[in-house]
């Protein structure tokens, strides 16, 4: 198996995006998002002597982006951090007391079964997008969210259009079959 | 005068890169006339649009240009220190 070499100069063009998305769905904050994935590339130069090169850059990154997120909820859930969310919702005087009816979802509301099955969807694709091998992985969310046009990404990886038409369809298959088990598994 | 007909592999290409709006006339000719014989990948087809369909009905958000300089600047200049 070739060595993995870690390149921190493209980090942010080749997985800022798909990092993202990944911990949007999670803590659903668009700037606290982008903090942790900041912080993530931070924590993962600092820690970048200690990778082995024994999974790829971007399972490495996720890992590191995990564990934040876990500390994230950790902050929020400590003594703390619930002050720090009690006074946002205290600052606004006018607001107060409809911080329940603002945050609280509304079941009878069609909208609201949808958007939770397009996040549980957003998930596990994500969570099959992670077992797709590296460069699979890459092309495919380059190609189908990024939307990049296909000679950009040719170039990009070296490959002519037929060989990233194989590639996109091949990492399709893939994660049709693995979308399929998972909904069957959890429904 | 190019094939008119395509094996199930190839037709299965031409299914996945019609989802991206890449076929030229000719191919999608090809692909509808293998697939009016081909059940096989009638079926893959089939799927292979649901697939997309879920794909689009997602929300994908993308960090902005400014909010990608920004990170870099900050990976660049952790990597000074």
């Amino acid at each position: 198996m070739p060595e993995v070499k870690l390149i921190p100069e493209k980090w942010v063009d080749r997985y800022g995006d798909y990092l993202f998305n990944f911990t949007i769905s999670r803590v659903n904050d668009p700037i606290m998002a982008q903090d942790l994935v900041s912080e993530t590339f931070l924590a993962g130069l600092k820690s970048a002597h200690r990778f082995k090169g024994n999974s790829t850059e971007r399972t490495w990154l996720i890992s590191i982006l995990k564990r934040k997120i876990i500390d994230y909820y950790r902050k929020i859930n400590s003594n703390k951090g619930k002050a720090e969310v009690r006074m946002s919702y205290l600052s606004n005087s006018d607001q107060e007391g409809d911080w329940m009816e603002e945050k609280a979802q509304d079941l009878r509301n069609p909208n609201v079964e949808d958007t939770i099955e397009q996040e549980e969807l957003g998930k596990a694709l994500e969570e099959c997008i992670a077992c797709l091998p590296e460069r699979y992985a890459t092309i495919f969310v380059q190609k189908t969210i990024d939307n990049l046009e296909t000679d950009t990404i040719c170039k990009e990886h070296d490959i002519t259009a037929s060989n990233l038409w194989v590639i996109i369809h091949r990492a399709r298959v893939q994660l049709m079959e693995c979308m399929n088990k998972k909904w069957h598994k959890d429904n | 005068m190019g094939r008119f007909f395509i094996n199930c592999d190839e037709a299965k290409i031409l299914s996945t890169r019609e989802q991206y709006g890449d076929l030229n006339p000719k191919e999608a000719f090809r692909h509808k006339l293998h697939l009016g014989h081909c059940i096989g990948c009638r079926s893959f087809h089939k799927n292979n649009e649901r697939f997309q369909r879920k794909l689009k009905g997602l929300k994908w958000v993308a960090l902005s240009d400014t909010q990608k300089d920004s990170i870099k600047k900050r990976i660049a200049e952790s990597m000074k220190k």
